[in-house]
């Protein structure tokens, strides 16, 4: 069954970006939802059947590893795997993102074949 | 160590991935390269070094690179292009920060803010050092300039 997406960036031309992406790649998914930082991520999980999460590190309000931490402590939502795209790709931001949840991770800038390599196997 | 280097890497691999827009690095004459812009978008950078990096663009440059992002034409500033351009900035100084870091330095990077104007200057930030590229495009030059502190 397709999955829903949920993009979390501040960057509205960002999230465009990926959404697109996701459709040039070809892939096969549901519903594409959208987020401005965690806190709204975290209210988009609680309210929608999301199946995976692809999210940004710097953003304002809440960032991604806060983002993880608190959903981490959220039972309904916990499990809910999520993909980080961000242009941290430092191995300490990184291994602390993984340890806090996340499956994986991707550079921004990336190509839509690159989407496809390494987000392809996720949908 | 040779940041203009940085610089030109880390701008060229957005353009070849995000941004269908040819884009040259315009040669290292003598000084540094000026260009006149009606938007910049900053980014703040913190750690060993100290400062902001900034992308200046005049604004059919802007508006090319947001329209050819979001794969529809922009024709005025608005808050999609000055979004556009603060997503380039935050991506070039995420390919600086990986530049630098190959030789030891680590840079934090803050959240990108993009001001409109015309005839657009940065300054402040006393005794920085400052790295900047002029780029070539069809629609005009843009540049991307780092002022920065040793710590």
């Amino acid at each position: 069954m397709a999955k829903n997406v949920l993009l979390v960036d501040d960057s509205s031309t960002m999230r465009k970006i990926i959404s697109r992406s996701l459709r040039q790649a070809g892939l096969d998914f549901g519903e594409i939802y959208e987020a401005g930082d965690g806190q709204e991520a975290l209210a988009m999980l609680e309210k929608e059947a999301i199946d995976i999460v692809l999210s940004d590190i710097n953003m304002p309000n809440m960032n991604g590893i806060e983002f993880l931490r608190e959903k981490a402590n959220r039972p309904g939502i916990k499990d809910i795997p999520v993909f980080m795209i961000s242009t941290e790709t430092g191995e300490d931001i990184i291994g602390e993102a993984k340890s806090l949840g996340a499956i994986g991770a991707l550079k921004k800038p990336f190509t839509p074949e690159k989407v496809n390599e390494v987000l392809g196997p996720l949908m | 160590m040779e940041l203009e280097q940085y610089l030109v890497d880390a701008t060229m691999e957005v353009f070849a991935s995000m941004i269908s827009i040819d884009i040259a690095p315009e040669p290292k004459g003598g000084g540094l390269p000026a260009v006149a812009a009606d938007i910049s978008s900053l980014i703040g950078l913190a750690g060993d070094f100290k400062g902001f990096l900034a992308v200046h663009c005049p604004e059919p440059v802007a508006l090319g690179i947001t329209s050819a992002m979001l794969g529809m034409e922009v024709t005025a500033v608005d808050d999609e292009v000055k979004d556009a351009l603060g997503e380039v900035a935050n991506m070039v100084a995420g390919g600086l920060k990986i530049g630098v870091a190959t030789e030891g330095k680590k840079i934090g990077l803050a959240i990108a803010t993009t001001v409109v104007g015309k005839a657009l200057r940065t300054g402040g930030l006393s005794g920085a050092d400052r790295a900047a590229v002029a780029f070539a495009t069809p629609l005009g030059r843009f540049g991307v300039e780092v002022r920065f502190v040793l710590s």
